[in-house]
């Protein structure tokens, strides 16, 4: 009844334009929902990754004052820097670059043979899980529990494994293979340490792949087995023609997640070998935060890198999706 | 013939099977047995079952070495930044599906676009900010460091959780929305009486996701916490690398209990969990 007072008291133009007005808000008030998550996105997400952005042309060793909002970059402790940043541990400065270079060269090495092994050992399993009509669930259970558990407390086991004393060179000594033995620990010794650290990654990474594939096996129609069984089609030949051409599409997100996982995750490395011995388990992940939070900080260069490191996660997603796009359109 | 090749296969199947378990239980199985060892015998026996019951490890660990305490502030911290996860990304999810706003599909694609900047990308910044905002150093209050700690948390969670719970959202049929609006009730009681309660499978995915990530958090909260009396379970593990000589049974044992609840919770929610890691692997 308020209202019907309002109308006959406004002029039709002002009630026109109030109503308009009102109307927007209104229209629009379900953003109201999504406003605290813009407000911690713009705060904590948008802003520091457009500091990040700046900081890349800067050089700072993260005394003195660098700021983006209001801008300051006091020198001597912070300097332009320009695409310097890039240039030197991309190619300008032999120690950098040869650095950064090797480090790469690990994250490569690491993503190949942890999506292959993840790959060849998680298909399997998920083809036996789905044929284990009883006990799967208990089954699926155990074979999770490495990934819920990832952390520091897992990698104590594992670093206990690996030691000098340790389990696997005990195990080796029992059964009579001393020459395999890694007499300063899987994790000191140059030629095995990168290959030690590996091993637990497919550990840590099979149960999300077993996860997938047996999602994936349970959509596949038991009937086009049946039929193609009924030609004669051998084990081998179903799992070749049928179900790694249907099962696919989740390889393709199972290599993306590998290659993207190897890429950004340095945890691990961290906390089992900091990158040593002697550099030989060093990955870009863990340099950046050498460069960022380490003894000698160039805060500038740890940006410019990570953005580097963006670049090429970003070129895996979307190549990964080019070649999901074409073999699920074929 | 065919009954005997599918009978072999079985039995193939169960022997791979009970093979991988056995590796992946190994570890488990290694930190229970090394927790009720001494330490001598962790480092000569490689027998799974002690020879004689140390229960005093544990016990002491909890007790001695305030266990207890990093224990109470890592759930603190894990149900405090889950909690927020849930509760924003909850609302943010509706309001994406199922309101109506000038630029809400580009906001969207935003919000999933960050999704690629790596996490090591933002740590600098992020340090510098807190430092700005007092909530990092010497001055700041243990309130304000875990907020500080906490608010990256919920951020980086938000891509995925945005997604599900918009996802969610969006199955559920208009006329809900319609038969609740006609009776007066505002988009806010339609969220909080209607949609929230239905939501319960995608709160559990979210949550479990964001409990595990978070209560096994290490590089994060070590750059945050600079307070040993505010450590979380994991850098407290840590912190022990420090003693001269390293007792394995008495690590052990702080692995164990960091790693029983986060069991504990995934036993339970087992199912939202499973939900979550394939929807969130089919969006990537």
């Amino acid at each position: 009844m308020a209202q019907a007072e309002m109308r006959t008291i406004s002029s039709p133009a002002v009630r026109k334009r109030r109503k308009t007005l009102l109307q927007v808000l209104k229209d629009n008030s379900g953003f109201l929902f999504v406003l605290p998550a813009v407000i911690i996105f713009l705060v904590f997400g948008l802003y520091t990754v457009i500091y990040s952005i700046v900081l890349s042309f800067f050089r700072w060793n993260g005394f003195g004052k660098f700021s983006i909002l209001p801008f300051a970059c006091d020198p001597p402790a912070c300097q332009f820097a320009g695409l310097d940043n890039f240039a030197q541990f991309l190619y300008k400065e032999p120690t950098l670059s040869q650095f950064f270079w090797q480090a790469l060269e690990h994250n490569a090495i690491m993503a190949v043979f942890v999506t292959l092994g993840t790959i060849v050992v998680a298909l399997p399993l998920a083809i036996a899980l789905n044929r284990a009509a009883r006990g799967q669930a208990a089954y699926r259970i155990i074979i999770m529990l490495p990934m819920v558990t990832a952390g520091i407390a897992i990698y104590y086991v594992w670093t206990f494994i690996y030691q000098p004393d340790g389990l696997l060179n005990s195990v080796l000594g029992t059964l009579g293979l001393n020459l395999l033995q890694a007499k300063q620990g899987w994790l000191g010794q140059a030629d095995r340490a990168l290959f030690s650290l590996i091993i637990v990654m497919i550990w840590g990474a099979v149960p999300m792949a077993t996860i997938l594939y047996l999602a994936g096996l349970q959509t596949i129609d038991r009937e086009l087995y049946e039929a193609a069984k009924m030609d004669g089609a051998s084990a081998w030949r179903l799992l070749w023609n049928i179900t790694w051409p249907l099962l696919f599409p989740v390889t393709v997100v199972i290599v993306i997640t590998s290659i993207n996982s190897v890429l950004q995750g340095y945890e691990m490395v961290y906390l089992m070998t900091y990158g040593g011995p002697a550099a030989h388990t060093e990955v870009v992940g863990l340099q950046i935060f050498k460069y960022g939070f380490g003894d000698q900080r160039q805060l500038g260069m740890a940006s410019a890198m990570s953005w580097v490191l963006f670049a090429l996660v970003f070129v895996v997603a979307l190549l990964n999706m080019r070649i999901f796009r074409s073999q699920t359109e074929a | 013939m065919d009954k005997v090749r599918g009978y072999v296969s079985t039995v193939i199947s169960y022997i791979v099977l009970t093979a991988y378990a056995l590796l992946s239980l190994y570890p488990f199985l290694w930190m229970v047995s090394s927790a009720l060892k001494s330490n001598r015998e962790v480092l000569s026996s490689q027998s799974l079952i002690p020879q004689e019951l140390h229960f005093d490890v544990i016990v002491n660990t909890w007790n001695q070495l305030n266990f207890f305490k990093y224990f109470t502030n890592s759930v603190i911290i894990s149900v405090l930044a889950v909690g927020g996860i849930v509760l924003v990304y909850s609302m943010a999810g509706f309001g994406f599906a199922k309101t109506r706003f000038v630029g809400r599909n580009l906001l969207f694609i935003a919000f999933l676009g960050v999704m690629f900047v790596p996490g090591v990308t933002v740590l600098v910044p992020l340090v510098q900010l807190l430092r700005a905002l007092g909530m990092i150093g010497r001055d700041a209050t243990q309130v304000a460091t875990y907020t500080g700690l906490i608010m990256p948390i919920i951020n980086g969670a938000g891509p995925l959780s945005i997604f599900l719970f918009r996802n969610y959202f969006s199955t559920l049929p208009g006329e809900l929305h319609d038969a609740a609006r006609v009776d007066g009730s505002s988009n806010w009681g339609i969220y909080f009486r209607i949609f929230l309660p239905l939501a319960t499978p995608v709160i559990a995915t979210v949550g479990i996701l964001n409990f595990i990530g978070t209560w096994n958090a290490y590089i994060w909260p070590s750059i945050v916490l600079n307070n040993p009396d505010w450590f979380t379970l994991p850098l407290k593990l840590k912190d022990l690398d420090l003693q001269i000589v390293v007792q394995w049974n008495v690590r052990m044992a702080g692995s164990l209990i960091t790693v029983i609840p986060v069991i504990l919770v995934f036993l339970f929610l087992q199912r939202y969990y499973i939900r979550g890691l394939t929807a969130g692997a089919i969006r990537g």
